[in-house]
């Protein structure tokens, strides 16, 4: 199937969901360890030993991957000041008012403040997951700071992804498609990324 | 109705002969790691994963000589304690009704946030097995009706086992004929912090418990309470709006359409 416009080439689909897959494993199992509640959840994982021995591979694997991922799109995520004037009328785009918006351009504001916000949430958990990963050899100063802030950026970037999740599939009709097969409609970018569009695929 | 128990440790009477470092080696059957000598009659210099219970030869300098502040440092068995606290594991630490505080190693997932948890250092950490051990107060002798090994062999009666109430009073007893003996500071270290503790000292001088090596006010760390507090609501309120929220914006507003298409 080559119809359609390029949207995502292989390496960027591949990225995304090395990233997507390491940090659902890293978040459930997490959230098997955040609360005694979810503790069901370490059974999924496959008991709760085996839950604190992959979480932070997982954890790891995620970050390299997201260091590949800041690489590819970084330069592309920076906020321009039409993308200030697009945030500050969010609250347009979620109730489908789009007729107001500032044109996007390949990512709109919204998809770079997840990236933002995501990569400092990444190097929190980083930093703070090692820490957690070897209680033995860390000062305990280092792992009081660790233990209330590490379940604090997991909060937020879950939480972001629970948005980023729900807009992908289900507000963004061929958006999903467009990160399993890389294409979308003409109609798709004119509507979603007009400027991109102007710029750069005509 | 179960009694809460515990250990009182009247500092003033140890001699530091060690026989309850040896009585716990033996009974919960720990082999004996060589340390490092750290220039003091102590065994050890610090607990081990099997080595629970160390007698620490605090020095202070007095006039034109030294005076042994002993001290024994193990599991307090604490009220309100910060490693069950901090536990993600259910089940790998408990608390029983009777004030114990015991590991249980089959649950332990050894991932250390009990020894971040502890305000006073106790839990070890064994890389070899990936779990957690500490003094567990002979808790399986306790259930039969027997005294903690470290109290049966003490030579002195500077360790005595009882009920807390009891217990409480024949430490506050002591404490007063301490002071009536010229030890104007002496009193009981039962820090409120963490609920008080079912291990009990008697010292001399309890204006300063840091140089006999306990923290003088012990609380359940911040950070800890801040993971199991307010992070704890702020992710259960953005995990719950996220997803409902998702959900209601979906009936509400529905997908982005695309306008019609071109071709």
């Amino acid at each position: 199937m080559t119809t359609g416009l390029a949207r995502y080439d292989f390496a960027e689909r591949a990225i995304h969901w090395l990233s997507a897959l390491s940090f659902l494993y890293a978040a459930f199992t997490g959230l098997a360890m955040w609360s005694h509640k979810l503790y069901w959840l370490a059974g999924v994982f496959g008991g709760g030993n085996a839950t604190r021995f992959a979480h932070p591979w997982a954890g790891l694997i995620f970050a390299l991957v997201l260091g590949f991922m800041f690489r590819r799109w970084a330069g592309q995520m920076r906020l321009d000041r039409e993308d200030r004037v697009w945030l500050r009328k969010s609250h347009q785009y979620a109730m489908n008012q789009d007729e107001g918006m500032p044109e996007a351009g390949r990512f709109n504001a919204g998809q770079k403040m997840l990236f933002w916000l995501q990569s400092v949430a990444a190097v929190a958990l980083l930093a703070t997951g090692v820490v957690l990963w070897f209680p033995e050899w860390m000062p305990r100063f280092l792992r009081l700071v660790a233990i209330s802030l590490h379940p604090l950026a997991a909060v937020l970037a879950i939480a972001l992804i629970i948005l980023h999740i729900y807009m992908g599939t289900a507000v963004i009709p061929g958006a999903f498609r467009a990160m399993i097969h890389g294409r979308v409609t003409s109609g798709w970018v004119k509507a979603h990324h007009p400027k991109w569009f102007r710029l750069t695929l005509r | 109705m179960t009694q809460t128990v515990v250990k009182l440790i009247d500092t003033t009477l140890c001699i530091g002969c060690k026989a309850c470092e040896v009585a716990c080696q033996e009974w919960n059957d720990q082999e004996f790691t060589l340390g490092t000598f750290g220039g003091t009659y102590q065994t050890m210099p610090d607990l081990a994963p099997n080595f629970w219970n160390l007698i620490k030869f605090n020095e202070r300098e007095t006039d034109g000589g030294l005076s042994w502040l002993m001290s024994k440092y193990q599991c307090m068995h604490c009220g309100d304690p910060g490693c069950l606290r901090a536990c993600p594991a259910p089940g790998a630490i408990v608390q029983a009704k009777n004030g114990i505080v015991d590991f249980v190693s089959d649950h332990c997932i050894g991932c250390g946030y009990c020894i971040t948890g502890c305000p006073f250092d106790v839990p070890r950490l064994l890389p070899e097995s990936k779990k957690v051990y500490k003094c567990t107060l002979c808790s399986d002798r306790v259930a039969v009706g027997l005294e903690p090994a470290c109290i049966k062999s003490c030579p002195t009666n500077c360790l005595t086992f009882g009920e807390r109430t009891e217990m409480l009073r024949v430490a506050e007893t002591r404490a007063g004929v301490l002071k009536q003996d010229g030890h104007a500071q002496a009193g009981v270290y039962n820090p409120v912090g963490v609920g008080g503790t079912n291990v009990l000292y008697v010292l001399k001088d309890a204006s300063d418990p840091a140089a006999y090596g306990l923290p003088a006010d012990p609380t359940i760390p911040l950070s800890v309470r801040l993971w199991k507090g307010p992070v704890k609501w702020l992710g259960t309120m953005l995990f719950a709006g996220g997803v409902l929220g998702s959900f209601f914006h979906y009936l509400k507003f529905g997908p982005k359409e695309e306008e019609a298409p071109e071709e």
